[in-house]
């Protein structure tokens, strides 16, 4: 067992899941994490209506990993946020993780998407001021988690993305792969259900996006993540297990 | 990490706007500090003075003189008042230095027999005293002075004198030293018989007032209306007052200079919160991005509120320590100890109050805190999805 097993396991037995290291399972007969019923998400732009989502339908079984590709302006990120409890839509029911967060206050949602969404953003979002080891360990200074326990559990994350021995290290110590590695460990250390990445190989050479994309397939297949990416690179899509493709608010 | 010590780390976004901030803040507290200080050491005098001694004047006004007989009826040759306890009688003469016109002090004329038993806060060796009851030209000084001027004991001096004008020769027979943080220690104390028995015939025996204390100082009011029933029906009227009543009556020609310092020194505080405004409202525009970040992290609004005027606090109480760390030295073993031996007339005691020192750090901190909350609202109300959109 190397280390980075190691580490998993010890990140997977604190909540009370095995790491499955086998093959994915098929997602199509797991149930559904991610289920969005004629979902529309209206813009206004002077007096004009734009329907960035119109009517969309979308199940995403657990443990998927998905990737969301159209053109701008098709309402990838839109839909995306959507998912990800940072808006809400115009009409339609959009249920995440056994809640339906379209009914959702602000308060409840904050605290609902600080325990089930995993964030990875395209510009990597650290915080300059912060170590690598802070960094991570943000999303649980919302938890009732003890101040040594967050800091095991951020560098038990830190391990898993392959940066222990950078965790003392400031974002701008880092290479550009190395910070999203960082975001990815913020993105897990809760141990959300669901990660949503938006971009994440965006600012990234093809090497660094490599590197990234293979540790978001172990997220997906070794810790049972659900995986939700938009991108526009063909490369990373290759790399999730469903594409789907989505224009004017529509899914193709 | 906490999320107070988050709140604190976020100062250190923009080194340079910060330091540059805390430096203006310490600043402004200096400034602060320097001008309360200056408003409490001139009314030093008033917030010391003694509780059991009464000064009696003329009733109309400080300025025109008693005669000396009344002094001999308080418990002298002719009398007796009940209550007082010591009394002693003085008269402003108004000498100035030769060539150092402009150094003001005090120059008094003074009863050397009762002087000192009204007044045991100046404390002047026994045989110093001795010295300068026996010589009528002798001349007790503060130690102020003396360091002021250069004079020690043996000294000759030659005054001018401008209410009682000619020149005046003394010698400085002895120098006393302050017990308490309200006397002058600048003043330069004469024989009131010298000044009597120079004078001509028709000015002779006139003095400027006579200090009093009672046996019992919570009796002053009715002991001071003692001693003006007595002279009621004379020649001339008096007023008898506290000792704190007739120094806030000599500083009253000054007390517009000080309401104009005193809202100087707010004015001061006002701009420095103003500063602090602007350089945290700058900085929340330029992190609207991160708190777009934290707020999708599950960060809520007042979590973002907090952050912000946790990091004024800290901008505030950094200001606020470093200005006193300056401002102490400065007062303390600088300035303070030019102005008590230069123009310790006016600043007889010039050091920082801890009640001054105290409100500079409270109002560093509470105005940073006040000049965060606008920032602090306006971050709390960002909407993540714009936030995230911003960059930069």
């Amino acid at each position: 067992m190397n280390e980075d097993t190691a580490a998993a396991s010890a990140a997977q037995s604190r909540v009370g899941k095995k790491p499955d290291t086998s093959e994915p399972t098929v997602t199509a007969k797991r149930a559904p994490i991610i289920v969005c019923r004629k979902i529309v998400r209206s813009f206004w732009r002077a007096k004009e209506r734009l329907d960035v989502l119109d009517e969309l339908d979308l199940d995403i079984p657990e443990g998927s990993f998905e990737a969301l590709m159209g053109p701008s302006g098709s309402g990838k990120t839109t839909l995306l946020n959507l998912i990800a409890g940072l808006d809400r839509p115009t009409a339609g029911t959009l249920t995440v993780a056994g809640t339906e967060v379209s009914a959702m206050g602000d308060a409840a949602l904050a605290k609902w998407r600080s325990q089930t969404i995993g964030f990875v953003f395209q510009h990597f979002n650290l915080i300059p001021v912060l170590t690598a080891l802070e960094n991570v360990e943000l999303p649980l200074l919302l938890t009732s988690l003890g101040s040594s326990e967050r800091k095991k559990r951020a560098q038990i994350a830190l391990r898993v993305v392959g940066l222990e021995d950078r965790m003392h290290h400031r974002p701008q110590q880092l290479s550009g792969g190395q910070e999203q590695r960082v975001g990815i460990a913020r993105a897990i250390v809760h141990d959300p259900r669901i990660i949503v990445a938006d971009e994440p190989t965006g600012e990234l050479d093809r090497k660094s996006a490599d590197d990234v994309l293979t540790l978001l397939e172990r997220l997906n297949k070794e810790f049972d993540k659900t995986i939700l990416m938009v991108t526009h690179d063909p490369a990373a899509a290759e790399r999730a297990t469903v594409v789907r493709k989505l224009d004017k608010g529509k899914l193709l | 990490m906490t999320l107070t010590s988050l709140s604190i780390k976020n100062i250190g976004h923009n080194w340079l706007r910060t330091i540059l901030t805390v430096v203006g803040t310490a600043i402004a507290i200096l400034s602060f500090v320097l001008i309360r200080t200056t408003l409490s050491a001139w009314e030093a005098g008033v917030d010391n003075a003694a509780q059991d001694r009464l000064s009696t004047i003329h009733r109309v006004t400080f300025v025109m003189p008693l005669p000396k007989r009344y002094f001999d009826e308080f418990n002298g040759a002719r009398g007796r008042i009940d209550g007082v306890d010591v009394a002693t009688f003085v008269n402003w003469v108004g000498h100035k230095h030769p060539v150092r016109e402009t150094e003001f002090f005090a120059t008094l004329a003074v009863d050397t027999a009762t002087y000192f038993d009204v007044y045991p806060e100046m404390s002047v060796a026994p045989d110093r005293l001795a010295a300068w009851k026996e010589n009528r030209q002798g001349a007790i000084i503060g130690e102020a002075l003396a360091k002021q001027f250069g004079w020690s004991l043996g000294d000759e001096v030659t005054l001018l004198g401008t209410i009682y004008p000619g020149v005046w020769k003394y010698r400085i027979e002895g120098i006393y030293v302050a017990t308490k943080k309200s006397v002058d220690r600048a003043q330069f104390l004469t024989h009131w018989s010298y000044l009597n028995d120079s004078l001509p015939e028709g000015q002779r025996d006139m003095i400027g007032w006579v200090a009093s204390t009672v046996t019992d100082a919570s009796r002053a009011a009715d002991i001071s209306a003692a001693i003006d029933t007595k002279f009621d029906d004379q020649d001339v009227q008096t007023r008898t007052m506290s000792e704190k009543a007739l120094t806030m009556e000599f500083l009253g020609g000054a007390s517009a200079i000080l309401g104009a310092l005193d809202i100087v020194s707010l004015v001061i505080m006002g701009i420095m919160m103003l500063i602090l405004g602007n350089t945290i409202a700058m900085g929340v525009r330029e992190r609207t991005h991160e708190y777009g970040v934290l707020l999708a992290l599950g960060f809520r609004p007042k979590h973002i509120a907090t952050f912000v005027v946790g990091e004024g606090l800290t901008i505030g109480l950094l200001g606020g320590g470093l200005g006193l760390l300056i401002s102490y030295p400065l007062v303390e073993q600088g300035m303070g100890r030019w102005l008590e031996e230069n123009m310790g007339a006016y600043f007889p005691y010039f050091s920082i109050p801890t009640s001054v020192a105290a409100l500079a750090l409270g109002m560093a901190v509470v105005l940073a805190g006040v000049a965060a909350l606008v920032p602090a609202y306006s971050a709390s109300k960002l909407d993540v999805i714009t936030a995230l959109r911003r960059i930069g």
